[in-house]
């Protein structure tokens, strides 16, 4: 199309667009991450893709899935406990135990619904256990189960079952070591 | 030997404070596989005569425990195998019960859902979740077989799928029950029951 042609109307309408991008530019605003679909996670690649991405920051992995109750009562406690670290301290990845055949449309819907930005991989394997035994052979496969890894990679605490916000910020602060 | 009289005033008040903090509840352990499972005795969630574990093994080859639910997902796509397993094993002398110990359903709801699922075996209502507790159960579903004498033989999951049962690859409650019937070790008798957590009270 021409731009001579177009008319006024959509001019501005262009224009105010490109100037709100702008803005949101100079103002960091960023895409949010809830908007990308969800990335599949085979038990082999867990140490390698989830572990080692922590890039020598504390790494917090809750494992969840959209069926389990206690884990989407916990998430806006998650949310909000990470809020209080830096990125440069904290990374928090979520993956979900759903099943291959609602995973894919369930975890984005319920990560846009809550408004919950973290990243989001789906367990790709067809038998649970084989999944819960490669990330950690002393969790009983109850949900919601969240691992704290120190700087080091290691585990540094443990978090069975359904916590609280202050139970989050507690594991995250002892292992960043911030006061 | 003197004791100086703030250290007698401190002992004092740490025992009082000690006296007054209830100690916290001990978690029943699990019961481990080769030993006795926890007697029980519960009603049916449809009403009449409370059902015991003891008469249930009095009369079977063995007994399979199911702490199920009605909303859990994962419960839910088991329904028919649980129904279907437990009219099959009926046939060779294996009872099947489950327990409904979420305080989230009540008896009725239960009771229904036995009945829409086509349940020929005892459904039982563990309100305020004490044979749970007993039996340190975690999750829906999740399964305990018990031979006559009440040892535990198998305890965790009916296999790895709760979706199309035609994909199952790895059906842990059949061949634990089949190893039973037929005087074998259970092949794996720990699995991890994966599934919704009980609602506790």
């Amino acid at each position: 199309m021409n731009p001579s042609r177009t008319p006024a109307r959509a001019r501005r309408a262009v224009s105010a667009l490109l100037a709100a991008l702008s803005l949101a530019a100079l103002v960091g605003v960023e895409t949010p991450a809830f908007a990308e679909p969800v990335k599949h996670l085979k038990p082999e690649d867990y140490q390698s893709r989830i572990v080692a991405g922590r890039k020598g920051r504390v790494l917090l992995v809750n494992f969840w899935a959209t069926w389990c109750e206690p884990c989407r009562e916990e998430m806006p406690h998650l949310v909000a406990a990470a809020k209080k670290f830096p990125s440069r301290d904290l990374a928090v990845v979520l993956v979900s135990l759903d099943s291959q055949k609602t995973g894919p449309t369930q975890v984005p819907k319920f990560l846009k619904e809550k408004k919950v930005s973290f990243v989001s991989w789906l367990a790709k394997t067809r038998d649970p256990q084989d999944f819960i035994d490669t990330v950690d052979p002393t969790w009983d496969g109850s949900l919601p189960y969240t691992l704290v890894y120190g700087r080091d990679g290691k585990i540094a605490t443990r978090l069975p079952g359904l916590q609280t916000e202050a139970s989050f910020t507690e594991a995250i602060r002892k292992a960043t070591g911030a006061r | 030997m003197k004791i100086p009289r703030l250290t007698l005033a401190a002992l004092a008040a740490a025992t009082t404070l000690a006296l007054a903090v209830p100690a916290p509840a001990e978690k029943p352990e699990a019961p481990k596989i080769g030993t006795s499972a926890p007697d029980f005795t519960l009603p049916p969630a449809a009403g009449g005569a409370p059902v015991a574990l003891k008469d249930l093994l009095a009369k079977s080859k063995a007994v399979v425990v199911i702490f199920d639910a009605t909303k859990c997902p994962y419960a839910i796509g088991y329904k028919g195998r649980v129904a279907d397993m437990g009219k099959e094993y009926a046939g060779k002398g294996v009872t099947f019960v489950t327990i409904n110990s979420n305080k989230t359903e009540p008896a009725a709801e239960v009771a229904e859902d036995a009945k829409k699922n086509g349940f020929a075996f005892p459904v039982l209502k563990d309100e305020g979740n004490k044979v749970a507790d007993l039996y340190a159960a975690q999750k829906t579903p999740e399964i305990y077989v018990l031979d006559p004498k009440g040892t535990l033989l198998y305890r965790g999951r009916i296999d790895e799928t709760h979706e199309d049962p035609k994909n199952v690859k790895s059906p842990d409650l059949r061949n634990a029950l089949d190893a039973i019937l037929s005087g074998k070790p259970v092949p794996a008798a720990e699995t991890k029951a994966f599934g919704c957590s009980i609602k506790r009270v």
